[in-house]
């Protein structure tokens, strides 16, 4: 049945049903109505965790990779310098391959220091080895959280769901939750054979000389490569099992028939793409859009088989990496030229610390990249240039 | 994952934007419409402006109707109603801007303002504070506004609204779940006279 849910409240729900056993977490906008929520579920007796609330995100990050590694499911979330100061046990938890799930309620990083929404935070550990997926809905992160867990614990992964905080995480709207019985049957207890345990001691994270280091890197490539498939197939699995769903598993195409130019971006700004689309397209505009899910590992093979036949590609991204311009743009034109293919790609970058990208302004980037004549490495959407900062004397 | 079609015009299509001060509840009341509607069998969606939260500065929240799933996550700039809960917002925030040339204003205060016949704008004048002081010893205008919204606009039911303020309120006791639902047959009865008359 579905429910008008605050985001947070509808994603602890769908943290409760996988049953993590230990929770720790340090509060930062806009995760903490999350942690907030799963509070209350221990309190209340609706959930038997052990949450604990770190000295810090640094503190959080620790425990929950000492209570996976221990054996035991276990979740945290953050956003932004928070999910930065995890970054040392990020990379260690994705090394160790410990199956954890996280949340990152995205938000713009400091300085300036801004609390709204934007994709900095998450793309700036982006090469920490975490599966990553970027969720559209509300409904989208509560059904890709608990295939998170399935795909972290079959790949002995990380997995971080990315949903923008404030228009997902502060947003009432309709969501299903699932039945706890048909949670259980999809997501079984959490078996690690790796676990820690005082009765067959042995070392996890021990040192690695020049001789191997190597080769645990390759191997963790492989499996993130590899990872690929399974984020298809339990999301093809669990739209079978739960009947909803099918959110395309590594990338989501809408409207890509036909479409000349297609508008590729992540997360919530994909609603309004949508409306955008259908208004173009009654229009007469041949236009289309993807929105890539999985952004980690990079599904290359699948973003250049669904921009085949596309003219034109423009990609709107909510980080940048300054002095670069944009990831998912760079990304992408990398994977185009693996293919042989030739589209130009507009690079847009918008949206940045909670700017709204509205209809308008998504529109106005369609026209612009349609117009097939103004292909930029990297621009801004909806910039104010003369409120642009300079170093400069005038 | 959603429909994929357009918005057709003749669909059910209401963006109400509150404005309030921090503590006076706009965002609950807001919610508490979302929730009405989504009661009434409606697609709804409601969430604050975003931003820090302080008792007394300014604020907004956003609630869209629609007889369609809602894809987009945008503010609300267009709205076709307005809900205004403290009557000096009218002055120093731009509370009217981009409000339909039609839309509905429910303002909260004893007397319109000197200039509110000059438009087509549907102003909708409650004293929901005072009433609320009566009925609830305390002033919380938000039902009472609710109540008027929904005698004015017909947007969503009373029995709806009724349900969603008894379920949002019943941890704090059955009196205060009384109170407010009186507070909100109050909100609108003193709108449907002013309806009567316009019609």
């Amino acid at each position: 049945m579905r429910q008008l849910l605050e985001g947070s409240r509808a994603v602890a729900e769908a943290v409760r049903l996988c049953r993590p056993q230990v929770i720790a977490a340090y509060p930062i906008t806009p995760q903490t109505h999350i942690i907030e929520h799963l509070a209350q579920f221990v309190a209340d007796g609706e959930l038997s965790a052990r949450l604990i609330n770190a000295e810090s995100e640094f503190g959080a990050a620790s425990v929950v990779l000492g209570a996976v590694a221990g054996g035991t499911r276990a979740f945290t979330a953050s956003a932004s310098q928070g999910l930065l100061l995890m970054t040392e046990v990020l990379y260690n938890i994705a090394g160790l391959r410990l199956p954890l799930v996280m949340v990152c309620a995205n938000r713009a990083v400091g300085a300036p220091i801004n609390i709204f929404s934007d994709h900095q935070d998450s793309m700036s550990v982006r090469d920490a080895g975490w599966v990553q997926l970027y969720v559209e809905s509300n409904q989208e992160a509560v059904d890709t959280i608990i295939q998170a867990y399935r795909i972290a614990e079959a790949c002995e992964l990380p997995v971080m769901v990315c949903m923008d905080g404030f228009f997902l995480t502060h947003t009432f709207e309709p969501v299903a939750i699932p039945e706890q019985a048909a949670v259980d049957e999809f997501l079984p207890p959490f078996q690690f054979a790796r676990a820690l345990d005082p009765a067959r001691p042995m070392t996890l994270g021990g040192g690695s000389e020049p001789d191997n280091y190597l080769e645990y890197r390759a191997g963790h490539h492989q499996a993130m490569e590899q990872a690929g498939e399974v984020v298809a197939a339990m999301d093809t699995e669990f739209s079978g099992q739960f009947g909803r769903g099918g959110y395309g598993g590594l990338v989501e195409p809408y409207c890509l028939e036909g479409a000349e130019t297609v508008m590729v971006t992540l997360g919530s700004t994909m609603g309004a793409v949508r409306d955008v689309v259908d208004r173009l397209r009654a229009d007469g505009m041949a236009v289309g859009a993807l929105r890539l899910r999985c952004f980690r590992p990079f599904p290359a093979q699948v973003i250049t088989q669904q921009l085949a036949s596309a003219a034109r590609i423009v990609v709107l991204e909510k980080a940048i990496s300054a002095g670069a311009g944009g990831i998912v743009a760079g990304e992408l034109r990398a994977a185009l030229y693996q293919a042989g293919m030739s589209a130009p790609v507009d690079g847009v970058i918008g949206g940045l610390g909670g700017r709204d990208l509205t209809p308008a302004v998504i529109e106005a980037i369609f026209r612009r990249a349609a117009a097939g004549n103004a292909s930029a490495a990297c621009r801004f959407a909806d910039l104010n240039a003369d409120a642009v900062p300079s170093t400069q004397e005038s | 994952m959603y429909e994929e079609k357009g918005n057709a015009a003749n669909n059910v299509q209401h963006e109400i934007r509150f404005h309030g001060r921090g503590g006076q509840g706009a965002v609950s009341a807001a919610a508490l419409l979302a929730l009405a509607a989504f009661e009434d069998g409606f697609e709804a969606q409601a969430f604050p402006r975003f931003g820090s939260e302080r008792r007394g500065a300014p604020l907004e929240a956003y609630v869209r109707i629609s007889s369609l799933p809602i894809r987009a996550h945008n503010q609300v700039y267009s709205p076709d109603a307005v809900v205004i809960q403290d009557s000096t917002l009218l002055h120093s925030e731009p509370v009217l801007q981009g409000l339909k040339a039609d839309g509905w204003i429910i303002l909260n205060s004893e007397q319109p303002p000197a200039d509110s016949a000059a438009t087509a704008l549907r102003w909708i004048v409650v004293p929901a504070t005072r009433i609320s002081e009566q009925l609830l010893g305390r002033p919380l205008p938000n039902t009472v506004l609710l109540g008027a919204l929904a005698a004015a606009t017909g947007w969503v039911g009373l029995k709806a609204l009724e349900q969603v303020i008894a379920s949002h309120l019943s941890s704090k006791g059955e009196k205060v779940v009384k109170a407010n639902i009186e507070a909100l047959h109050a909100g609108y009865q003193a709108v449907a006279p002013q309806q009567e008359q316009a019609s």
